[in-house]
């Protein structure tokens, strides 16, 4: 049931490098179709999940499966339906731009010219340059260009935009949902947050190697709290009484009453009762932004949404 | 010029630097100082030594190579003399190095933008690294003094010569200083650096030949004119110490006024597209292996040409004097057939060298990254390894072949006979397992222990060592049949014992295979 929908699956995924433990259980499950965030500070063992994904290095423990199959067995034939942008792009300085391109393709099992060529135009690169004469950010552009112009089913991407600048980041993310839309499979280490917002369907955070927090955007954010201000005519009562509320400011302003507090999805509709019996003038309800729910991961991993023992994802996996 | 953050630069390049500074430091000392030591032993009496200069003064062909020597007739003499072509490039290149990986390659990496973020002014690099490089070859220069003081030169004498070495390093430092100024890369550095040795080489020997003014054109004869064992001149040191001073201030005014990362010599455009042969495994493998191969190729063309085309020469000179065929491991057998067996040795070291050259540069390609992406496609770690190995062993074939070809036109130019080519192709071809196995072992560090890949060269230098000295410096057997030149057994000159080549193939093929079973098995990259 997994392997036909699943494009990546890792379960309690252990890597260790002599006495230190990389990767700690770690689950991962990207399905076919999506695009999915995988988000983690640094050291976190992103770059190294993607390895053993890809069979560059073998799983000490646990269980990986790339396209259903075993990818430290049949790395090289698993490949040819996927193409990789490594986190430091290295290039062969002897070779132009193009050249590279070209070569990187040829280890995706080849490019297609047509995409090439529109890629080549709408990430504004030169491709004679030498590699060597490049900035850093049109050495990323060439990696990019190399994988999104291959004819694959899955693209993994491991912070593949933080050399690009704001423009060349917007015509990334164009790229990648029109690559999603036909029907593409993406895994998308990144950083930016606001990159995995906007692209990503499902994201994976991961702490310490191992997976803090899994699921759509929507599932997290069920999970978090939401920022309520309220501006009412009487004074909310009772508010400090609910369960899943808390940081309630009530403050009077100008003979009405203005009211901060943090709502959990479970209690938000009987904040908003209380409210409504107050007389609502103006209401708010700010779902929390990525940042937030990535930070609160990280901050307070005990309390933090979806609150997970070892190997066991937050939300049910699909 | 502004000295603004000059202590803070020392201490950085001191520190970032210090390994790379001793290693060249020590290495150059222990050469020279065991060169001068083997020759005192060798020539311990005036007859001797008399027999040596009246060898090498016989004809042009060591003066080209190795200079005139002024006092050739005496220990001091004989050692410069036998040192002469080593020092000339490994001092230069002394100074081209030491200052290289201190100015533009600290630039190219950009940490030059961070150390010029601080409180530093712009030209305190240039003048931290030629401090720096400066002190490394005055501390050569002692060490060169001592061991020759050592070994019973007079101290005076060998101050000077030692002093004539290390103001040839200068000039280079200078040179380099001023190149890593103009140049964007450091490789544009090394290049145009080694190609203004080249020709002081070439302006030298002429000079030399000729007993003209050349000389004086070429730093390389300047350091010849101070004459050391002879004349000394002293004030002959004013000469390069003010080029190399020159060069350095032109360096430190250009770094004071030039903007970060900007150069005259620029790289130009290439193709947009790669080839459908650039694409595939092979392809991709020779464009890597290409540059360092025609380095190689270039040195053993050189080393053939130069000993076929003064064939003549060496017979009648070197030869016919007993102590230095014995030095040279060639005292039975035709005359020319020794010049063969001599040449092929060269040959075989430089061959091994490239080898291991070849296979540290699979290593860079993992370290730095290109190998993780290249695997990430449809190809294999046996095919990667296969189309790397294939690649390495023809450029490998080729260079023995290429050598062979131009020994043998060297050799017929010069005596004006028919060469034996086929011989001198089988002496080559003779050294190719042993060279294969050198190559085998720093494959199976690759697969295995990539680590320890720089211990190959540890095994580079043992044999070269061996095939160098081994013979001139009567080593117990033991020592020299842990070289595997060894037992190839100087072809055209020895025979050739096919099963010691067996064995030796044998053993390549077997650390061939350990090595392909490792990477298999291993980690990519493993740190």
């Amino acid at each position: 049931m997994h392997a036909s929908t699943s494009v990546i699956r890792t379960e309690r995924l252990t890597k260790t490098f002599g006495p230190s433990r990389a990767l700690d259980g770690l689950d991962l499950d990207v399905a076919a179709g999506e695009v999915h965030g995988f988000l983690g500070p640094n050291g976190a063992g992103k770059t190294t999940t993607i390895r053993i994904v890809l069979g560059l290095m073998r799983a000490s423990g646990g269980h990986v499966e790339l396209f259903g199959r075993d990818p430290w067995r049949e790395a090289a034939t698993l490949h040819a339906r996927l193409a990789y942008v490594a986190g430091d792009v290295a290039l062969w300085p002897g070779l132009t731009g193009g050249q590279c391109l070209d070569v990187l393709g040829a280890t995706h099992g080849g490019v297609r010219e047509d995409r090439r060529a529109a890629l080549i135009e709408r990430f504004d690169l030169d491709p004679t340059k030498r590699v060597r004469d490049y900035s850093k950010g049109n050495r990323q552009k060439v990696a990019l260009i190399a994988a999104l112009a291959a004819d694959v089913d899955l693209l993994v991407l491991d912070e593949p935009t933080s050399g690009l600048d704001p423009l060349m980041e917007q015509v990334f993310q164009d790229v990648i949902r029109e690559r999603r839309a036909a029907g593409c499979t993406v895994l998308l280490s990144s950083h930016i947050l606001g990159e995995v917002e906007a692209l990503a369907d499902r994201v994976t955070i991961i702490r310490h190697g191992r997976t803090v927090s899994s699921g759509t955007l929507a599932d997290l954010r069920q999970q978090a709290r939401m920022h309520v201000h309220a501006v009412t005519l009487d004074a909310p009562a009772g508010l400090d009484r609910v369960a899943g509320i808390a940081d309630v400011v009530s403050t009077p302003v100008d003979r009405r009453v203005e009211s901060r507090f943090s709502s959990d999805a479970e209690h938000l509709d009987a904040a908003i009762g209380l409210l409504h019996a107050a007389r609502i003038e103006a209401l708010t309800v700010t779902p929390p932004s990525l940042d937030e729910l990535f930070l609160r991961a990280y901050d307070e991993p005990s309390r933090s949404l979806g609150v997970v023992a070892p190997g066991a994802p937050a939300t049910p996996v699909r | 010029m502004s000295l603004l953050g000059l202590r803070a630069a020392l201490g950085m390049q001191w520190r970032t630097h210090r390994r790379g500074i001793v290693v060249s430091v020590v290495v150059l000392s222990v050469m020279m100082v065991g060169t001068a030591g083997s020759v005192a032993a060798l020539y311990s009496t005036p007859e001797q030594i008399q027999g040596y200069a009246e060898a090498v003064t016989a004809g042009d062909a060591l003066v080209v190579i190795n200079g005139r020597i002024d006092g050739i007739d005496s220990l001091g003499g004989v050692i410069a003399d036998e040192f002469g072509f080593l020092a000339a490039f490994l001092l230069p290149l002394l100074g081209i190095s030491l200052v290289a990986r201190a100015t533009r390659a600290e630039e190219e990496a950009g940490r030059l933008e961070l150390v010029l973020a601080g409180s530093v002014a712009r030209e305190v690099p240039v003048v931290a690294g030629l401090l720096v490089a400066t002190a490394a070859i005055v501390v050569t220069t002692i060490a060169f003094a001592l061991g020759l003081s050592v070994v019973g030169v007079p101290a005076a004498r060998s101050l000077l010569y030692a002093a004539s070495l290390g103001a040839l390093a200068f000039v280079f430092a200078g040179l380099a200083a001023f190149l890593a100024q103009v140049s964007l890369h450091t490789r544009g550095v090394y290049l145009w650096g080694l190609l203004v040795l080249a020709a002081s080489y070439v302006l030298r020997g002429v000079g030399d030949v000729t007993n003209t003014w050349v000389t004086w054109l070429s730093p390389l004869g300047w350091a010849e004119q101070a004459a050391p064992f002879g004349a000394m001149r002293w004030w002959a040191l004013v000469i390069p110490l003010a080029a190399g001073s020159v060069l350095a201030a032109l360096a430190v005014a250009v770094a004071a006024r030039r903007d970060l990362g900007s150069a005259l010599l620029r790289g130009g455009v290439g193709p947009a597209g790669a080839s459908r042969w650039l694409r595939s495994p092979l392809g991709l493998a020779m464009a890597i292996h290409r540059p360092g191969f025609l380095g190689w190729l270039a040195g053993a063309v050189i080393v053939a040409g130069l000993m076929g085309g003064l064939a003549r020469q060496f017979i009648d000179a070197v030869l016919a004097n007993p102590a230095m065929a014995e030095a040279l491991g060639v005292t039975a057998g035709r005359p020319v057939d020794a010049v063969v067996a001599i040449t092929q040795l060269y040959v075989a070291i430089i061959v091994t060298a490239c080898a291991v050259q070849a296979i540290g540069s699979l290593r860079s390609e993992e370290t730095a990254g290109r190998l993780e992406v290249r695997l990430s496609g449809t190809l294999s770690r046996s095919r990667w390894l296969l189309a790397h190995a294939v690649v390495i062993g023809a450029g490998l074939l080729g260079i023995v072949l290429v050598a062979a070809a131009v020994l043998a036109a060297g050799i017929a130019w010069s005596t004006g006979a028919a060469a034996d080519l086929a011989g001198i192709v089988a002496a080559g071809l003779a050294y190719l397992p042993a060279e294969l196995l050198v190559a085998g072992l720093a494959l199976a560090l690759f697969g295995l222990w990539p680590r320890a890949l720089p211990a190959a060269w540890a095994v580079v230098a043992f044999v070269t060592f061996i095939a160098l000295l081994g013979p001139g410096l009567r080593l117990p057997a033991w020592l020299l049949d842990l070289a595997p030149t060894t037992h190839v057994g100087r072809p055209p000159l020895g025979t050739v014992g096919e099963f010691q080549l067996t064995v030796l193939g044998a053993l390549a093929a077997i650390l061939v295979v350990s090595a392909a079973v490792g990477f298999r098995r291993r980690a990519v990259p493993q740190h």
